[in-house]
């Protein structure tokens, strides 16, 4: 960012006149800073300023969304009230009328919109996605609609982000990285919970551990999770009951819900892969009321006497965790919510998944549990535990970041006690979800719209090719840089071998091809020392563990180049030569890329 | 929307930090003024909400109350007040499932503030809900030793009492004797405490306890109908006739209309009449108390064996086996009423009498507890027994 033309930049710089000219201290303070502000720095540093404006807005957006709640549906929501199915139908008219007409692109999550910026239009979203968002998710979620405020959270930080990097033209390698930065701060505000929030974003939006940007993303999530809580409160979402986990035995139990969660999972899922693409092909003027159709459903869920299915939910997550509804209650708000969600997604409702889904855990959980300690009264864990464990299991199994899933859960209720279960039911929600679902849902959205993003779990699954799968044994000749050439030459003279490696002295490797070899011969220089005619520079060494990858920079500048021992470098492991390196490539079985539906 | 903005920002590195300060700060400041309005809306909701729940648990509709303090903590979230009186509803609507989440409630709020009698006091009842002697001590004696708002003297010891009440319906008397103890010493000037206190000793089975409250109460109040009576009941439960004599006598007198004292007066004018045992009574009349005893024995002995249908000259099977000995007992003791006046004869009362005894406690034991006389003379065994020991 640093400007040499700009003035008093330079102030050390000899004047042609013989007087020194007095520079201001200001001046003198920005030209000190231009020197450290290199880029690297200075990207840091936005970084908090993207947190703390993300977490501005997010307040705001909580605020816009409690206040439209109260505001159409009451404080005390009564169960057979006309208000019930009336508001979340209107709204879901009004919300469906701005995203066709003012805002068009704000529908769904915004998690693949995010990652979709990053990956095909350079960072770039527009802030009009940011307003739009803000708008219709706060209609749509206070009015009822099954949603969460945790997605366009995410996705009003990356547009904020996104924005800010447009207007201070950053460089375009930087530009690309503000919306996860931006998606990092908006999560993290809207769950009030950082780590799982920069979890969140390299599992899902970045797709891939990279350390270049995780500096950037913990503080902005970090900044803006402080802006949230000095306005809101440190207050966590839930208040946490004593959870319990004291035999390992139990741990059978906790397997249990993680399959049961597993396979609501996936039915979650294909509900929701099945639904959208064949709502989204209706006649376009269906989309006018779809939301409202969608609002209208739910209602009446609620009229009818599950006024829990409404909004993001938090508060029956709650109550669901103090034990306060039996297993037939929790269960049926399960199904009821996978319902209302995929109805409310599949509209085009903007809204998050985050929020239902922790949701939808929880009351599975709790239902799973207290099934459970009917027939084995002996299970010490309490229905408390098992709603935070069955929110973790939802989250690993439906969004599949299972990564993010277990720290979700530690960092919610701040207990390490029931760390084991959470995993252990986690993992077998992801497993079952992964056999049964080949796509993760955000991918799944996103090939539906046409658009094939990298993914953590692709990458996890791909195999590496290594250094050591297309290594060569070490050759029979190896020339030393300290004999005569005539004497190398004698040595090579019945080698089948084109090229040759040569130990250098004290360490080091080179390469001579056989003609070289001979021209020298030839030239009378026999009686020197091949050192004396190889270049001073040796030739880069690889490990044998490094990724293949690495040696193609090298494969077209040397015909042989040598494998070492991390312990030892002067210990040859092999070669590797441009032939063996495009030979292992391929041999690899093409990548299967699904292609959109 | 941006991008059609104007390029104010020089492209200095310390200019757009500056720039971007000043923003933040401006953001900063807005949203501040924009989150207290939205805040002190919310809490003038919240607390008619609040109003509304109150006035529900005072009527006892719970779960009405228990839905207004709910909404008016999702206008006032942090409000301790609310969380309190939520918790206390949740608590007081008799459902078990609501314990966890009052629990919860209060276990937050006493995380907040662990000096707060009010909270130490919540938590307490709610795990005298739930019949925990050791976390209900706990948390009463918090209470009790914490920071009240008002009045502070009068609600420890309210808490106290609370606790002995608790104590008491656990039967743990001991724990319970030892705070009543404490109670006592800490007891104001005031009739009505110490009548209290009185009540929950003689609960405790301290006797001599509840005596000494009862005579503060009448110290002060000499005709108090109910320290009379109690102190006459005591007296009586602790086998002290006399004083209950002289208690009960007051009590009928203040109060005409108490049958309950009057009963006891008496069976204690029997037991005191009946009694061979009385340290100031001529040989005569001893003899004569025996006598009269054993003959009430002989006829509780067969009224019983005619209720139970057992012929006392065939021996029967349990419950009514003994009655067929003890009527050979009696008949074996008879003669030796005649021996009564001989002076050589010293544990001949002691020997008739405990046949007498031994008739009234078997016959009360098998045929239900007896009345007047037959009442009085199983006072007088029990009374000769504890002595014995």
């Amino acid at each position: 960012m640093s400007n040499p033309g700009s003035p008093g930049v330079d102030s050390s710089a000899p004047s042609e006149s013989t007087t020194v000219p007095r520079i201001a201290p200001s001046r003198r303070l920005f030209s000190t800073l231009e020197g450290v502000l290199h880029e690297e720095v200075f990207f840091l540093i936005l970084s908090v300023f993207i947190g703390i404006f993300s977490g501005l807005a997010v307040v705001c957006f909580r605020l816009a969304i409690d206040w439209i709640h109260l505001a159409l549906l009451g404080p005390l929501p009564q169960t057979h009230n006309w208000r019930l199915f009336a508001v979340p139908s209107i709204a879901g008219l009004v919300v469906a009328v701005l995203v066709l007409h003012v805002f068009p692109g704000i529908r769904g999550s915004g998690v693949n919109q995010t990652k979709s910026a990053l990956y095909i239009f350079n960072g770039f979203i527009p802030f009009r996605t940011a307003v739009g968002k803000f708008i219709c998710s706060g209609i749509a979620i206070g009015s009822g609609q099954s949603l969460g405020p945790e997605d366009p959270s995410l996705q009003i930080g990356a547009s904020i982000a996104s924005a800010l990097g447009r207007q201070l033209e950053i460089s375009r390698e930087k530009h690309r990285l503000m919306a996860p930065v931006g998606a990092a701060a908006g999560l993290a505000a809207a769950f009030n919970a950082p780590i799982s929030a920069v979890l969140f974003v390299i599992e899902e939006v970045i797709g891939r551990w990279s350390a270049g940007i995780l500096g950037s993303v913990v503080l902005s999530a970090v900044a803006s999770v402080v802006i949230v809580r000095s306005f809101l409160g440190s207050e966590p979402l839930f208040r946490i009951p004593v959870t319990t986990f004291k035999r390992p035995s139990e741990l059978l139990a906790y397997a249990v819900l993680g399959i049961v969660g597993g396979l609501a999972s996936v039915a979650f899922a294909k509900s929701v892969g099945y639904l959208r693409p064949r709502l989204k092909a209706l006649p376009r003027w269906t989309q006018y009321f779809q939301p409202a159709l969608a609002g209208l459903l739910i209602g009446l869920i609620a009229f009818l006497g599950f006024p829990q299915v409404m909004g993001a939910g938090y508060d029956s997550m709650d109550q669901a965790m103090h034990g306060q509804y039996a297993w037939k209650v929790l269960a049926i708000l399960a199904v009821l919510k996978i319902l209302a969600t995929t109805v409310s997604f599949v509209s085009g409702t903007p809204g998050g998944m985050f929020a239902p889904t922790l949701f939808i855990g929880a009351m599975l959980g709790g239902a799973v549990g207290d099934i459970e300690r009917l027939f084995f009264p002996q299970l010490t864990g309490s229905t408390g535990t098992y709603v935070l464990v069955g929110m973790g299991v939802l989250f690993a199994g439906f969004l599949r970041v299972p990564m993010t899933s277990v720290f979700m859960v530690l960092e919610v209720s701040g207990n390490y006690e029931i760390i084991v279960p959470v995993i252990v039911a986690n993992t077998f929600s992801y497993l079952i979800s992964r056999s049964l679902q080949t796509i993760p849902i955000f991918d799944m959205l996103t090939r539906q719209d046409g658009l094939i993003l990298p993914s953590l779990e692709e990458d996890r699954e791909e195999t590496i090719l290594r250094v050591e799968d297309a290594m060569l044994a070490v050759p029979a000749t190896i020339l030393s840089a300290q004999d005569y050439i005539d004497a190398n030459f004698h040595r090579v003279e019945n080698s089948p071998d084109s090229s040759f490696l040569v130990r250098l002295h004290p360490s080091g490797w080179n390469t001579i091809s056989r003609d070289q070899l001979h021209r020298l011969y030839r030239e009378g220089k026999g009686e020197l020392t091949l050192s004396s005619a190889l270049p001073p520079q040796s030739l880069p060494s690889l490990y044998p563990d490094l990724p293949l990858d690495s040696a193609l920079r090298y494969v077209n500048d040397y015909p042989l180049i040598p494998v070492v021992n991390r312990a030892d470098s002067r210990r040859l492991e092999g070669v590797i030569s441009r032939d063996s390196v495009f030979k292992k490539y391929g041999s690899r079985p093409a990548i299967e890329i699904s292609t959109p539906d | 929307m941006l991008r059609s903005f104007p390029k104010l920002v020089p492209r200095s590195a310390p200019v757009i930090l500056v720039v971007l300060t000043l923003a933040a700060a401006t953001g900063f400041a807005a949203v501040g003024h924009l989150v207290s309005r939205y805040t002190a809306n919310q809490q003038a909701r919240g607390r008619k909400l609040y109003e509304l729940g109150l006035a529900d648990a005072r009527t006892t509709h719970y779960d009405d109350a228990i839905a207004a303090f709910r909404a008016a903590l999702t206008c006032d979230p942090t409000n301790s007040q609310y969380q309190l009186s939520l918790a206390r509803a949740l608590r007081d609507s008799n459902d078990p499932r609501r314990l966890d989440e009052a629990e919860s409630y209060l276990l937050a709020l006493w995380q907040r503030a662990p000096q707060d009698a009010a909270v130490n006091l919540a938590l307490a009842r709610v795990a005298a809900h739930r019949g925990s002697i050791e976390d209900a001590t706990r948390y009463y004696h918090n209470a009790m030793y914490g920071v009240w708002s008002s009045d502070a003297d009068a609600n420890r010891n309210k808490a106290r009492l609370e606790l002995i009440q608790f104590l008491l319906s656990k039967n743990a008397r001991a724990q319970a004797d030892s705070e009543l103890i404490a109670l006592s010493a800490a007891l104001p000037a005031d009739p009505a405490a110490h009548l209290q206190a009185a009540q929950l000793f003689a609960q405790a089975q301290d006797y001599s306890g509840a005596l000494s409250q009862y005579e503060e109460v009448l110290r002060v109040d000499p005709s108090n109908s109910a320290a009379l009576s109690g102190a006459g009941e005591t007296a009586y439960q602790s086998d002290d006739y006399n004083a209950a004599q002289r208690y009960l006598r007051l009590a009928v007198n203040a109060n005409p209309e108490d049958a309950g004292s009057r009963q006891r007066l008496v069976t204690t004018d029997l037991v005191l009449r009946a009694n061979p045992f009385h340290s100031h009574i001529s040989d005569a009349e001893r003899n004569r108390r025996i006598s009269a005893a054993f003959s009430q024995a002989e006829q509780r002995l067969t009224q019983c064996a005619e209720k139970l249908n057992v012929d006392l000259k065939v021996a029967a099977n349990p419950p009514a086996s003994a009655l067929p000995a003890l009527q050979a007992r009696w008949l074996l003791a008879k003669p030796d009423l005649a021996q009564l006046r001989s002076p050589a004869e010293t544990d001949l009362p002691d020997a008739i009498m405990d046949v007498v005894f031994q008739i009234e406690q078997q016959t009360a034991a098998t045929c239900g507890p007896p009345q007047g006389l037959d009442l009085a003379l199983l006072l007088i065994s029990r009374k000769r027994e504890a002595a014995s020991q």
